[in-house]
């Protein structure tokens, strides 16, 4: 089992993950809404 | 099947932890995943009658043919709106209601991983609504141009417009960092021994849907982001005269439209999954199959949105790719459907409440499913499409899918939340007149659709008369229905039946039963000892 610490980390890591990916497809479609207008 | 338990957790008293606060404080700062729990699925059980009450206008109108009780232009808005709250008003929080309740119970954490982002999600939500809401009191009246928002007809909407916008963001936002907060969760706070492919289908298909949230909610946001500019910004996304393309929007739009189709009933799959095998006394057969069917489905659900807009034009080589990648996704849905109709064959069945709610899924939700399969085939669609019988197919797929899983869940874990058994007799009774009347609705609609009637009209020629007036007692009976439902939770709720053992049922799988029932405000002080052998369900 990790330490508290450890699992603090990679909490804060997946979440940071999720957030890019979010944010990747949003300005990743409008992008293409920009590049096909 | 589990699974040695060693770590029961007890009471709050027993370990000295504070308990809730006190007032509407609790409510308003709570970082409990049960408090917060209980407010996403009270705030969609409120959702759910507002839109339904959207519903019984629309089917008022409809019951003869003519105008009887409001404007074309209120119908619309009516359509539109009940749309829009059942979807991410009702179904969606309902869900993440239940995620929220049990998936830290289910995998043995004391909580969500990100409590207080967990606190945000959903006070966004009330906002979100008020502010949608609030435009049917605005000049121009509510949003009107169907939950789909195409362009150029919904920049006709009025003072609404910019509302709609901001709280279809606010909507995806809540979404969002409910999605982030489950991932997280999951993949972190299990407890030991529970890897990836023990944990229970619930906690499974939950992660899939996380996964698929948070893929296309930002697509949405994205779409409606452009909608705002090409309003208000001088930009031409979607403008035809400008250089935009429409279509585009519709691109985008189904892109994220399809997926969310899944998002609304994969959980229910899930919970399918859980309460089959208590009430077949047998463990769920192929586990590991379903995970995998469910991913398959997720992933498909991203190939196959242009089956919504068939008729807008595209190659025929597109044409024939998403009408065979729709029905791909036949197989793994039909492995599901099979691994339960097999987890149920020579079980030792019985039929409380969850498990009739459950089996009601089962066979309706596979009407929709058929139906979705004829609605694949290009030519077909091509006749279909705008008609009545894609308004059946979609509220077969939602209403005994989606909104049958979501009853059969609350029936099946109301007495670990609140201690007492809910009245099984009014339950059934509850059952058996949702389960009638929702047919009564919507079978009716195949033929009407088949027939030639459109959707989104407020008056039709008078050969659709008698299959209408059969639709609109259905749903003021489904609805009536409905206030049973609340009835039984609110005895429940104050504790007005048995008190509920610890595990409930007969023998159930999973950590959630080896808790006191109602659940503790705190669990798993200590992380719970399981086998390293099983599954949980």
């Amino acid at each position: 089992m990790d330490d508290g610490h450890d699992r603090r980390q990679r909490i804060r890591r997946t979440a940071l993950l999720c957030g890019v990916v979010a944010l990747f497809f949003y300005l990743g479609f409008i992008l293409l809404g920009v590049i096909r207008s | 099947m589990t699974t040695a338990v060693a770590d029961r957790a007890h009471g709050d008293e027993q370990h000295g932890h504070h308990g809730p606060a006190k007032g509407l404080t609790r409510w308003l700062f709570t970082t409990n995943h049960k408090d917060i729990g209980t407010l996403y699925l009270v705030f969609s059980l409120i959702m759910f009658f507002v839109g339904g009450s959207m519903a019984l206008v629309v089917r008022s109108e409809l019951f003869t043919p003519g105008l009887q009780f409001v404007h074309p232009e209120f119908f619309n808005q009516m359509t539109t709106m009940h749309a829009l709250v059942m979807i991410f008003g009702a179904v969606m929080p309902a869900f993440v209601g239940l995620a929220n309740w049990m998936i830290p119970m289910m995998i043995g954490a004391p909580d969500m991983a990100l409590p207080r982002m967990n606190n945000w999600s959903f006070w966004i939500l009330p906002v979100a609504f008020s502010i949608l809401l609030s435009t049917l009191f605005m000049p121009g009246g509510a949003p009107a141009g169907g939950w789909t928002m195409y362009p150029p007809l919904v920049l006709q909407t009025g003072d609404a417009f910019p509302f709609l916008i901001f709280s279809v963001h606010l909507m995806g936002l809540s979404s969002i960092m409910g999605a982030i907060n489950v991932i997280v969760t999951i993949l972190n706070m299990r407890t030991e021994n529970m890897s990836l492919l023990k944990m229970p289908m619930f906690v499974w298909t939950w992660l899939i849907t996380a996964y698929l949230l948070i893929a296309v909610m930002p697509v949405l946001a994205g779409a409606v982001t452009m909608l705002l500019t090409d309003q208000f910004f001088g930009t031409s996304f979607f403008l035809a005269a400008g250089g935009g393309d429409p279509v585009m929007f519709q691109h985008i739009f189904w892109f994220f439209g399809h997926p969310e189709v899944y998002i609304m009933i994969l959980p229910a799959f899930g919970i399918v999954s859980e309460i089959i095998p208590t009430f077949a006394r047998k463990p769920l057969f192929g586990h590991d199959s379903m995970v995998y069917a469910a991913s398959s489905i997720a992933f498909l659900s991203f190939i196959v949105w242009a089956h919504h807009m068939f008729t807008v034009g595209m190659p025929l080589t597109g044409q024939l790719f998403f009408m065979f990648a729709t029905m791909l996704i036949a197989v793994p849905t039909g492995v599901k459907v099979f691994n339960w109709a097999a987890t149920m064959w020579r079980g030792s069945m019985t039929f409380e409440t969850p498990m009739l709610f459950s089996l009601a899924f089962l066979f309706l939700f596979t009407i929709g499913g058929f139906s979705g399969l004829m609605l694949a085939i290009v030519p077909a669609d091509i006749q279909y499409h705008d008609s009545y019988f894609v308004v059946a197919h979609f509220h077969y797929v939602l209403v005994p899918g989606a909104i049958f899983g979501i009853m059969a869940a609350v029936y099946y874990w109301l007495p670990k939340w609140t201690g007492t058994m809910y009245n099984e007799t009014l339950g059934k009774w509850h059952f058996w007149l949702s389960t009638i009347f929702v047919n009564v609705t919507f079978f009716p609609m195949h033929f009407l659709g088949l027939a030639g009637m459109p959707r989104r009209i407020p008056d039709y020629a008078t050969q659709f008369a008698d299959f209408n007036s059969v639709a609109s007692v259905g749903a003021i009976g489904f609805g009536l229905s409905q206030l049973l439902f609340a009835w039984v939770i609110l005895q429940c709720v104050r504790r007005n039946g048995d008190a509920a053992t610890n595990e409930v049922w007969d023998n159930p799988k999973g950590l959630e039963w080896t808790v006191p029932s109602p659940a503790p405000y705190h669990t798993f002080d200590e992380p719970p000892q399981v086998s390293s052998q099983a599954a949980f369900s």
